[in-house]
């Protein structure tokens, strides 16, 4: 008990340096850069624009508002892989300060996510854009949104702590990583409708596969403005929670070893 | 008695080399598949302890590799102890490389949050302070701009200023100070300073031992993870320097031992002639690593600066020595070696029944007429000279008188100068003496430098401390050492006699040359003055050199050595060379021979055949050494005699 009180305290003493660590990745990334914020609208928009001209010919008949859809999978896809491969490197990447001063290791790992999902929450002004542009409808239960956000953010959290982990003892682990994703990318009705899996893999990927619950919850109330099954929904939490056990596990089991390989 | 701050307990660190290579799955699966994942342990910290109460400040001292960053760590939090146990009470400032937590993109003014935030301070704490720490700082108008365009010197300043703007009870510092302008460190060391005096416990890493005992009260010594000493910052510094030293000394003799086997054990230099010059430029050049062997034919070090300790004195056996010069960084490197005393050589003469002030000076010219003032004393030799009516000097009296007048002449300068040529002054050629100068103040001082005075130690030990490490053969000649070990040496300095170099085949150079006649005499003070000259003819020595006085000695007894010149003859002790147009000539002839010669470098006084005093003759070996070594000893403001550095 008193060690937990130690590490609430802990955490509250370094809650400032979250906020500066997140600070100073916004402002890094959009410092200098002539459009500044607007980048992160922008970006998916692009993109967006770029696979729908690609994809929607293949896929138009069996998908309402085809941008939309694509444009969730994108976005929260993206989410996934900027949070997850940053806080893979946040341990190793801080090793100087690391080695010189004290600092839970944690911190670097959390602030790396959290930045990633500010910056998800900005780009969250395309998604409106698009949704006007192609008169799709606002629906009440996107008053759920931040609900999955953090979902989302919870899931990313405990991958990102395992992954730190892993790097400091095996660096090759970020292109295995790397081959991971993509197949996930694959795996993941991002651009595709679900529908046109066979049915054995649908099921297993609506099993097995985190982010389709998390894509399905965010498509539910934006897209089809209605709940989201309490399957995905609660699903959704449980995963998100799981995860977070076992990358916190693993990594406050092996931090004070990191030291010895950073 | 007050509870300690920081406790370290029987403290090990234990590093697994083995697994530190291995850092990527596609190794660890080969290792293991080869079952070569050992385990190799390596202990960087072995059952240290340290107890530290508050207001302390202790160093660390060590050398590279002895664990000292990993006991801070550890201290810190960083690193978790392997066994034993590490406690603080309170809360520690780690300024371990200022500016860890900096990002080179950010400005200043963003930078000072972050890396407050670092140190665990929160964003309001830091907007209070925010204005001492840009004064402290003194950033100014760059406070908006990114820290990537700052030099280093502000990086630190600022990174200074965050760690120390609070009090914090526990400072760590890993020898981060040597950045910065001099103002800075100032500011940095008043800064420590003022922390320690409010009651700061401080850890302090530096490798500069000096540091360590200006700033700290104990110290802590390690050497691979092992404690060796600990206690008060003097004498485990101390007892570190020795050691350090002991250890440089093996440390060369072995990488000297590895040279000599793989040059085929030769010398560098053959420096022949163990006196100033060759014991100057042996040193210089074992410093700049290279191997020499001083061979001299005399059974003593030092040359004719050689003094020897008897009845507690030191004899300056070849004759008075008294270190002068207006160089200062002359008298610094002889300072090195040695304390120097504050004699100042006022000598006396004597004629008849008379004493007089040397140099020729209102004292003596006091005495001689009973004038006063400096006008009364021009006027009395202007009037001797002008009664004189001497027109072309026509030999070195007339040329004496022509200066000084009839009665300085013959009291102080006819006599003297007779028994040191030998010769009648009428038969002696006029430019021997060029000036004679007369001094119109009360100043018995001989010399006109800056820099004076007697090594407290003796001349000897100067030599000594010169030739520390060298090798040196004494009792050994040149000629019989190179024909018993040709090809020894690469090189050689030669500061014998420069005709004897070459069997003195176009004949000899010819010297002036001083007997000494020493006697110990059993009373405590025989003249009262270290020199006194005498001037008539009838005394046959010139002067009494009584040593002790040279020291401010008060022995019960006294050692005195008559100085009588004699002419030279061929294989008696050259002293003084003589710079008539012969001698220049044959020396000129000599010279050439010289030039000729590979790999020989002549100096000194008898190479040269040269007079040099103490400090011409060290400012020439330090000359030489500059030029043959190719590095920047002292400056001696002649930049152009140095290769290139």
């Amino acid at each position: 008990m008193n060690t937990f009180r130690y590490r609430i305290r802990t955490f509250f003493q370094y809650k400032d340096l979250i906020k500066e660590l997140v600070s100073r990745d916004i402002k890094l990334k959009y410092r200098r850069s002539f459009l500044g914020y607007i980048w992160s609208v922008l970006n998916p928009l692009l993109i967006m624009i770029v696979m729908t001209v690609v994809f929607s010919a293949m896929f138009k008949r069996n998908i309402e508002n085809y941008p939309v859809y694509l444009l969730i999978g994108r976005m929260t896809y993206d989410f996934l892989t900027t949070s997850t491969n940053g806080a893979m490197r946040s341990v190793t990447g801080n090793a100087a300060l690391l080695k010189k001063t004290y600092i839970p290791k944690y911190i670097f790992t959390l602030s790396k996510v959290t930045s990633c999902m500010v910056d998800f929450v900005f780009s969250l002004g395309a998604l409106f854009i698009v949704m006007i542009a192609t008169r799709a409808s606002f629906h009440p239960h996107m008053l759920l949104l931040p609900v999955i956000i953090l979902q989302l953010y919870i899931f990313c959290c405990g991958l990102g702590f395992l992954l730190a982990e892993l790097n400091v003892f095996f660096r090759d682990i970020q292109y295995i990583y790397r081959a991971i994703t993509t197949a996930w990318m694959y795996l993941t009705p991002i651009f595709y409708p679900m529908e046109q899996l066979p049915a054995d893999l649908q099921t297993l990927i609506k099993v097995f596969n985190p982010m389709y619950y998390y894509v399905a919850q965010f498509r539910d109330v934006t897209l089809n403005g209605q709940m989201p099954g309490p399957r995905i929904f609660w699903g959704g939490w449980i995963i998100a929670f799981l995860m977070l056990f076992i990358g916190v596990g693993i990594f406050q089991k092996h931090k004070d070893k990191f030291i010895l390989y950073i | 008695m007050a509870k300690n701050i920081i406790d370290v307990d029987h403290v090990s660190i234990r590093f697994n080399l083995a697994n530190q290579k291995v850092n990527n799955l596609k190794e660890y699966a080969i290792k293991m598949a080869k079952r070569e994942l050992m385990f190799q342990e390596f202990f960087a910290l072995k059952d240290v302890n340290l107890h530290v109460k508050p207001g302390e400040s202790w160093g660390l001292i060590g050398t590279n590799g002895s664990g000292k960053s990993t006991l801070l760590k550890t201290i810190t939090g960083i690193l978790k102890p392997y066994e034993g146990t590490v406690k603080v009470r309170g809360n520690i400032a780690p300024m371990i490389e200022l500016g860890a937590g900096f990002d080179m993109e950010l400005t200043a003014r963003e930078n000072i949050f972050l890396n407050g935030a670092v140190l665990g301070h929160s964003e309001e704490f830091m907007q209070e302070h925010f204005d001492d720490i840009v004064e402290f700082a003194g950033l100014g108008n760059f406070l908006d701009s990114p820290i990537k365009n700052y030099s280093s010197g502000m990086k630190a300043r600022l990174g200074f200023a965050v760690a120390t703007m609070v009090d914090p009870e526990v400072l760590i510092v890993d020898e981060v100070l040597s950045v910065g302008d001099y103002q800075f460190r100032k500011k940095c060391n008043e800064r420590m300073e003022e922390m320690l005096s409010g009651g700061t416990t401080l850890l302090y890493v530096s490798h500069n031992i000096d540091s360590v005992k200006a700033l700290c009260t104990h110290a802590l010594w390690l050497d691979h993870g092992d404690v060796i000493m600990s206690g008060s910052a003097q004498e485990v510094c101390d007892a570190y320097s020795t050691r350090q030293e002991q250890m440089y000394k093996v440390e060369r003799k072995e990488k000297e031992v590895k040279k000599a086997r793989k040059t085929g054990n030769k010398y560098d230099y053959l420096v022949v002639g163990a006196g100033l010059y060759g014991a100057v430029f042996a040193h210089e050049a074992y410093q700049a690593g290279k191997r020499c062997l001083v061979i001299d034919k005399r059974d003593h070090i030092g040359g004719n600066v050689y003094t020897e300790k008897t009845s507690n004195i030191n004899v300056h056996k070849y004759g008075a020595h008294i270190f002068h010069t207006n160089k200062k960084p002359i008298w610094d490197y002889v300072n090195r070696f040695s304390q120097f005393n504050n004699y100042v050589n006022t000598p006396v003469a004597v004629y008849k029944d008379e004493l007089y002030n040397l140099p020729f000076n209102m004292n003596t010219f006091s005495r001689l007429w009973g004038v006063k003032t400096p006008r009364e004393a021009k006027d009395k030799i202007a009037e001797q000279i002008k009664q004189l009516n001497i027109g072309e000097p026509k030999n070195l009296e007339e040329q004496a008188l022509s200066l000084v007048g009839t009665d300085v002449y013959e009291k102080l300068i006819k006599g003297y100068t007779e028994k040191q040529w030998g010769r009648d002054c009428k038969e002696l050629p006029s430019f021997i003496i060029k000036r004679l100068p007369l001094r119109f103040t009360y100043d018995n001082n001989y010399f006109n430098d800056r820099y004076q005075g007697i090594p407290e130690d003796g001349y000897t030990n100067i030599v000594l401390k010169l030739l520390e490490g060298i090798d040196v053969k004494l009792d050994t000649d040149y000629e019989a050492y190179v024909k018993e070990h040709p090809d020894t040496f690469e090189k050689v300095i030669y500061t014998g006699p420069i005709d004897e170099y070459f069997g003195y085949s176009l004949g000899h150079l010819e010297y002036r040359t001083v007997r000494f006649e020493t006697e110990e005499l059993d009373v405590e003070n025989f003249q009262g003055n270290a020199v006194v000259n005498y001037t008539e003819r009838e005394v046959p020595y010139t002067r009494i050199i009584e040593h002790k006085h040279f020291e401010f000695g008060q022995q019960p007894t006294t050692i005195i050595s008559r100085e009588y010149s004699e002419e030279w003859k061929p294989g008696m002790e050259p002293y003084y060379p003589v710079n008539d147009e012969k001698n220049g000539a044959l020396l000129a002839k000599y010279r050439e021979l010289a030039d000729k010669e590979e790999n020989v470098i002549f100096g000194g006084r008898l190479g040269n055949y040269k007079y040099y005093n103490m400090d011409q003759v060290i400012e020439e070996a330090l000359l030489l050494a500059q030029k043959e070594l190719k590095r920047k000893i002292v400056d001696l403001g002649m930049d152009e005699n140095v290769g290139e550095v």
